[in-house]
C-alpha cells in the first residue's frame, strides 16, 4: 500500500515538525523581541518532559492536561530565573551570548544527567490506540501531539496579536525606547518573553514525553534541528519558522522511511547549499548580529 | 614619552617570553617533572594551539563552535594514512595539515558567506556533521574508532643522534616544536598587511569595505589558515594518543575551545589562548575525584567569565592595569588627609 505509506509518513512528519515548530517559535520569540539567542533552549524542552513524565507518570499519577501546564510554568519559570541571573547582563552580544547560553546549557545538562539518572526514562502512551480517518488508521497519540501543538501556537499568536501584552512585545521588538516612553516596562516585557518562550519549549517537552524516550540529551540533540529550522526560515519570522519546521519534519520522516539514517547528513547539506542562495531564509532579512 | 615607556615594556615582555621559553625546553630534561605532568603540559600544548586558531576567527569577528571538527580531520587524515598506506608519520604530518586546508577553504567559503549568527549555527552543524560522518562509515573506523596508531618513526638529529618515539620527552618537544611554529606564523600574520585588514574587519566591517578590504576573502585566509595548524595539532594528537574515536571530537571539544579562548581573553589572540587552556587543562585534574561534576562546573565557569569578567585573564595583566591602579590608590591616600582636616574643622 503506497498510499497508507505516504499517509504515515506524513502523519509522522506533522507531529515531528510540530515538535520542531514549538521549540523554534519559542526560540524565534525570544531572539525577535529581546535579541538573546539561546542555545541551551533544547534544555528547557527536555526539563519539560521531565516534569511531564514525574508529574503524570513516576511521582504523582496527575491528569496529564494538568502535567502539562506544570511543564509550561516550570520551564518558563527557570527561564524567567535564567533571565534575571544571566540573560540580561548579557542581551544584544552574540558572543556573549554563544558563549553564556552554551555555559547554561552544558550545566543544565550535566546537572539533569546527575539528578535524574542517565537511564531512559519512558511513560505509557496516555492516548493509546487506534484512530480511523477516511479510511486509515492512525495512532491516537500522534493526532493528540498534533493538536496540542496547534493549540499552543494558536494561543501563542492570540496573546501576541490579540492582547494588550502581545501589543506591548511587537511595540518593544520594534523599538524598545520608544516603547518605554509610551509607558511599556521593558525590562519586565523581555522577562516575560524569555519566559514564555521557555513555557513553549517546556511544553513540547510534556506533549513529547509520551512518544519518545525521555533522557538528559533529548534537548541537546533536538536543538541542532531546530536551529537549522530558525536558519532556513529566517531567524526573526515566526510564520517563516512555522513553514520551515513543518518542512523539515517531513523531510526528515519521508528521508528516514527512503534512505535511512544517512538522510540527516544529505538534509544539512541541502540546507547548507541552500543558506548560500539566500541567506536571510525563506521569510526573513539578513540580520546583522 | 608614551612610546619609550612602550618600547622598555615590549623589551620586559620579550624576556619574560624568552625566560619562559627556556623553562620550556630545559623543565622536562632536569627529571624534575613526572610523565604525568609531562601528558597534561602536552595535552596543554594542544589545546593552545586549538585556542590560537579558535581566537584567528574572533580576529576577524566571526565564532566558530565547529574547532574541533578540523582537529578532528587532521587527526584522521594522518591516522588512516599512516596505518593504510604505511608511509612515514613525517609526510603525514604536513599531509594532514594540508588536506585540513584543502577541506576548510570550500566549507569556509560557504558558511562564511552567512551573518554572523548563522555562521555559528553552521560551524555547529559542520562538526555534528563531520562526527556522524566518521560514526556511520566504517571505512572511517565508526563509533568504535582507531586504535594502534603507530609511533612517529624515529628521525636523526644532526649533532643530537637518533630520536625515538618511546617516552613522552621527545613527543613534548615536537609539540613545542609545533607550537613555536604556530606562534610564529601567527603573530607574522597577526603584524603583517593581511592582520592589519583582520583588525580593520573586526573593528567595523562596513568601513573596512569601504577601505577596499574584500571582506571575506580576509575571512576565508582566517578561516583556512586556523584549520590548517588545527588540523597539524590533530595529527600530533592522533600519534600521541594512539587511539581515536568519534567522541573526541564532538561540539562539547568545541565549546571548550571557545572557554580555553574567553578565559584567557579574547583581544589576546596569542597570550589568551595560552594562558586559557594551560588553566583550563590543569584545573579539571584538580577535580578528579568529583569529575562528573565538572562539566557543570565548567557551565558555570563560562557563565561567570562572560557575565562578570567579558576581559578574561589576560586584561588583568593589561600592560596599563598595574600602573592605574596604584595611581588611583595614591590618589585616594593624599585625600585622606585633607578628610581627615575637614572633618576636624567640622
Amino acid at each position: 500500500m503506497a498510499i497508507g505509506l505516504f499517509v504515515e509518513c506524513f502523519i509522522n512528519g506533522l507531529q515531528m515538525g510540530m515538535l520542531i515548530v514549538l521549540m523554534a517559535c519559542g526560540l524565534v520569540l525570544v531572539l525577535g523581541i529581546t535579541k538573546i539567542f539561546n542555545f541551551a533552549h533544547g534544555e528547557f524542552y527536555m526539563f519539560g518532559a521531565y516534569i511531564t513524565f514525574y508529574f503524570s507518570y513516576s511521582l504523582f499519577k496527575f491528569n496529564y492536561g494538568i502535567s502539562l501546564f506544570f511543564s509550561a510554568l516550570g520551564a518558563g519559570l527557570l527561564g524567567w530565573l535564567s533571565y534575571l541571573a544571566v540573560f540580561q547582563r548579557i542581551r544584544g552580544s552574540l558572543l556573549l551570548c554563544a558563549a553564556a547560553t552554551i555555559g547554561m546549557s552544558m550545566a543544565f545538562r550535566q546537572g539533569a544527567l546527575l539528578g535524574f539518572g542517565t537511564t531512559e526514562k519512558g511513560m505509557p502512551s496516555v492516548f493509546p490506540g487506534l484512530i480511523n480517518i477516511a479510511g486509515y488508521t492512525f495512532p491516537r497519540e500522534k493526532i493528540v501531539a498534533i493538536a496540542l501543538g496547534l493549540l499552543a501556537l494558536l494561543l501563542l499568536f492570540y496573546v501576541l496579536k490579540m492582547t494588550k501584552v502581545g501589543k506591548a512585545m511587537r511595540a518593544v521588538s520594534l523599538d524598545a525606547e520608544t516603547a518605554s516612553l509610551q509607558g511599556v516596562n521593558v525590562n519586565w516585557i523581555y522577562g516575560l518573553t524569555v519566559a514564555a518562550g521557555c513555557a513553549l519549549a517546556g511544553v513540547a517537552g510534556g506533549i513529547m514525553a509520551p512518544i519518545l524516550a525521555v533522557t538528559p540529551h533529548m534537548g541537546h540533540r533536538s536543538l541542532l534541528l531546530v536551529l537549522i529550522v530558525l536558519l532556513v526560515g529566517g531567524l526573526e519570522s515566526l510564520l517563516g519558522a512555522i513553514l520551515a519546521g513543518i518542512g523539515i519534519g517531513m523531510v526528515m520522516s519521508f528521508g528516514f522511511q527512503f534512505f535511512g539514517g544517512i538522510s540527516e547528513m544529505i538534509v544539512f547539506i541541502i540546507i547548507g547549499l541552500f543558506l548560500i542562495s539566500k541567506p536571510g531564509g525563506i521569510l526573513g532579512r539578513v540580520v546583522e548580529v | 614619552m608614551s612610546l619609550k615607556s612602550n618600547e622598555g615594556r615590549s623589551k620586559q615582555i620579550a624576556l619574560c617570553l624568552l625566560l619562559i621559553i627556556l623553562i620550556l625546553i630545559v623543565a622536562p630534561l632536569t627529571g624534575l617533572v613526572k610523565q604525568y605532568h609531562l601528558h597534561l603540559l602536552i595535552m596543554a600544548g594542544v589545546n593552545t594551539i586549538l585556542a590560537i586558531s579558535f581566537l584567528m576567527l574572533i580576529a576577524v569577528g566571526r565564532i566558530t563552535i565547529g574547532a574541533a571538527a578540523f582537529w578532528g580531520i587532521g587527526a584522521y587524515t594522518s591516522a588512516l594514512v599512516v596505518t593504510n598506506l604505511h608511509i612515514s608519520y613525517w609526510l603525514a604530518l604536513p599531509m594532514a595539515g594540508i588536506l585540513t586546508g584543502i577541506i576548510a577553504l570550500p566549507v569556509g567559503a560557504i558558511i562564511l558567506r552567512t551573518p554572523g549568527m548563522a555562521f555559528v549555527v553552521l560551524t555547529m552543524v559542520v562538526n555534528m556533521v563531520f562526527v556522524e560522518t566518521i560514526g556511520h562509515v566504517e571505512l572511517l573506523g565508526g563509533w568504535v574508532g582507531l586504535i594502534d596508531i603507530p609511533r612517529p618513526d624515529p628521525i636523526p638529529i644532526p649533532f643530537f643522534g637518533t630520536l625515538k618515539f618511546g617516552g613522552k620527552i621527545p613527543y613534548y618537544y615536537l609539540m613545542l616544536f609545533l607550537l613555536t611554529l604556530t606562534v610564529v606564523v601567527f603573530c607574522a600574520l597577526y603584524q603583517s598587511r593581511i592582520g592589519r585588514a583582520w583588525r580593520a574587519i573586526k573593528l567595523n566591517e562596513r568601513l573596512a569595505q569601504t577601505l577596499g578590504i574584500n571582506v571575506w576573502k580576509y575571512r576565508l585566509l582566517a578561516f583556512v589558515v586556523g584549520s590548517i595548524f588545527a588540523g597539524l595539532i590533530g595529527s600530533f594528537f592522533a600519534h600521541y594518543f594512539q587511539s581515536l574515536e568519534p567522541k573526541q571530537f564532538t561540539v562539547f571539544k568545541s565549546v571548550y575551545i571557545q572557554i580555553y579562548g574567553i578565559l584567557g581573553g579574547l583581544d589576546f589572540y596569542i597570550a589568551g589562548g595560552a594562558i586559557g587552556s594551560v588553566i583550563m587543562t590543569f584545573l579539571p585534574e584538580l577535580l578528579r575525584g568529583i569529575a562528573e561534576y565538572e562539566p557543570i562546573f565548567s557551565g558555570i565557569l563560562l557563565i561567570m567569565l562572560v557575565v562578570f569578567f567579558p576581559g578574561g585573564i589576560m586584561s588583568l595583566a593589561h600592560a596599563g592595569f598595574v600602573a592605574e591602579n596604584v595611581a588611583l590608590i595614591i590618589k585616594t591616600l593624599k585625600t585622606l588627609p585633607l578628610l581627615n582636616n575637614l572633618r576636624k574643622k567640622g
